[in-house]
């Protein structure tokens, strides 16, 4: 009997491998699964809504929503931008802080030690409550919302990366060693390559957190421009599709964030298991 | 703290047969290398600190190893093996005795590259084809090298030879543990330093597959005459390889036999029906019996 010919059975007729689902048709159901998804939660808020007939002052729909937006797009890519720009600095701010104190505290005992209290104090203080201190110190440009933005991804990045540093295979670290490959050769062979996987999973947390940073920012520093602000205005004026719009327009540049970030660490990071789900990373949004 | 003194066991490195032995080896750009170096370990203790006491690891370990033999350590557990490859190969200190390679010690050894280390696991790189992981070695370090690593053509030449020529550009993880296994001995040659160090290298395998890394190990080594010192739990698997087994004891770690081979070379799996393997087999299991019963 060949390898590939089915064994047969009591009866003697050979016995079938069981039927299985073509992999095109799997791909696609992993493609349709997010939208579906969607369109479920979406679905059930524009149900709820009109049976209860929840005011539109409360809850508008989440169609209604879409067509304001649809009606404003200028006004959304405006504020979108400037929205955009403090939350990508910060983002940039905070990755690369926290890539030089991560990288002092992976080789240092002592500057580990001497930083994690100002770790523990960052991340035990409510970041927003530095808005305002951000607005005295800088003003009323886009600084300050730069900053809140960079001092919430900041702790997520370095705790991140400092583990991914420090968490090297010892087999790999010792067989460099036996060859007396310098620190410099160590990290950028073995310790930044294998402290990716915890960066990259750092950096989508902080795509919503340096939005937050952002929006709140703009909220408490005293801003005219920007999503944060176009929330807040909505909400004061009780421009509800505003404000509702406000949040759409952010929950998306966050998905769209996510995705592009997703797409980016499948590529980088092909070589490790988290890759092997079915789609990569991207299949867990 | 008493010195004991004990007679190193500097056996001679039996004879290759008539129409065997290295020379043997296919020609090849790697079998034109003989590059064995001695090393030579004398009265060397060591102790380790574990809270307020000191674990003697190791005692008063005598061993002369001749350039291009292949040295396998065996024991019980906890008997100081890979505590005595690690201080051969600079990276773990030691209080007393003298460890040389090549005339070196072995911390200048190590910043000359003269030491290939293949540990337990094959400490891959993930992000790293086999080709780049085979070459990691010699990428790092590069000024200390007093010896210069395979070609390209020699590392494509030694990765043929253990079935890999078609997985060059695959990654770890496309791999299975055997083939890991073997890229883990691939580098570890590649390397081209005169003393190989291998810490338990199959330990993780199944039988069959280490049974197979046994000769392939066995083709690399005969091709290249490497001074190799190997750790193992397996008496098959020293007798095969070696040159010579050194059984070891516990509490502390020391050297309480020497078994030399006497088996010609090429070796080959058809040699395990031999009545000269069966009994250096015997003779290894009864001093690791006498070492057990203590």
């Amino acid at each position: 009997m060949t390898a590939d010919t089915a064994p047969p059975d009591a009866a003697g007729t050979a016995r079938q491998p069981p039927p299985q689902r073509p992999q095109h048709l799997r791909r696609s159901a992993m493609t349709v699964a997010p939208i579906a998804g969607l369109v479920v939660v979406f679905g059930i808020w524009e149900f709820y809504v009109r049976v209860f007939n929840i005011s539109p002052l409360t809850l508008p729909t989440p169609w209604s929503i879409l067509v304001h937006l649809r009606h404003e797009p200028g006004f959304y890519w405006r504020h979108a931008q400037v929205t955009l720009l403090e939350a990508a600095w910060g983002y940039g701010l905070a990755l690369g802080a926290s890539l030089i104190v991560a990288t002092f505290m992976a080789h240092s005992r002592f500057v580990e030690r001497a930083s994690m209290p100002v770790i523990v104090l960052l991340q035990s203080t409510p970041v927003a409550v530095l808005a305002p201190v951000f607005l005295i110190w800088f003003g009323f440009g886009h600084w300050p919302k730069v900053l809140v933005a960079a001092v919430f991804c900041y702790i997520p990045f370095t705790i991140n990366e400092f583990t991914g540093l420090r968490s090297v295979d010892p087999g790999a670290y010792e067989l460099l060693r036996s060859v007396s490959a310098s620190r410099t050769e160590i990290f950028w062979k073995l310790r930044f390559p294998q402290s990716l996987p915890y960066l990259f999973s750092a950096g989508r947390l902080c795509v919503g957190l340096a939005l937050v940073g952002a929006v709140i920012g703009e909220m408490f520093g005293g801003s005219t421009e920007g999503l944060g602000n176009t929330a807040r205005v909505g909400q004061v004026r009780l421009l509800i599709d505003q404000l509702w719009g406000s949040i759409f327009v952010l929950a998306l540049i966050g998905v769209i964030g996510n995705l592009l970030l997703a797409a980016v660490e499948t590529r980088v990071l092909r070589w490790h298991s988290s890759q092997d789900l079915p789609g990569g990373s991207a299949a867990t949004l | 703290m008493t010195r004991r003194s004990r007679a190193a066991y500097d056996v001679a490195v039996p004879a290759p047969s008539p129409g065997g032995g290295r020379t043997a080896a296919p020609a090849s750009p790697a079998s034109a290398r003989s590059i064995g170096a001695p090393v030579s370990i004398r009265g060397v203790s060591k102790w380790f600190r574990t809270g307020s006491s000191f674990l003697h690891a190791l005692d008063e370990i005598d061993v002369e190893i001749r350039p291009g033999e292949f040295v396998s350590l065996i024991g019980p557990s906890g008997c100081g093996k890979s505590t005595l490859l690690r201080v051969v190969g600079g990276l773990l200190p030691y209080e007393l005795g003298t460890v040389t390679v090549d005339g070196n010690s072995p911390a200048q050894a190590r910043d000359t590259k003269q030491i290939g280390f293949a540990p337990q696991t094959p400490s891959l790189l993930g992000w790293r084809t086999v080709r780049r992981n085979v070459t990691l070695l010699a990428e790092v370090n590069r000024r200390g090298a007093i010896h210069p690593p395979l070609g390209e053509s020699e590392i494509l030449e030694l990765l043929e030879t253990v079935g890999l020529g078609d997985f060059l550009d695959r990654l770890p993880k496309e791999l299975s543990g055997g083939m890991q296994q073997r890229v883990s001995l691939v580098r570890c040659f590649a390397l081209g330093a005169p003393v190989l160090l291998m810490d338990e290298p199959f330990s993780a395998l199944d039988e069959i597959t280490r049974n197979e890394m046994r000769y392939l190990l066995l083709d690399l080594w005969e091709r290249t005459g490497h001074t190799v010192v190997f750790v193992t739990h397996s008496i098959p698997e020293a007798v095969i390889l070696s040159d010579r087994v050194l059984v070891m004891a516990t509490k502390p770690g020391r050297v309480v036999h020497s078994e030399t081979i006497g088996l010609p070379r090429p070796r080959s799996a058809q040699m395990e029906d031999d009545e000269r393997y069966l009994a250096h087999m015997r003779s290894v299991r009864r001093a690791l019996g006498e070492v057990s019963a203590r």
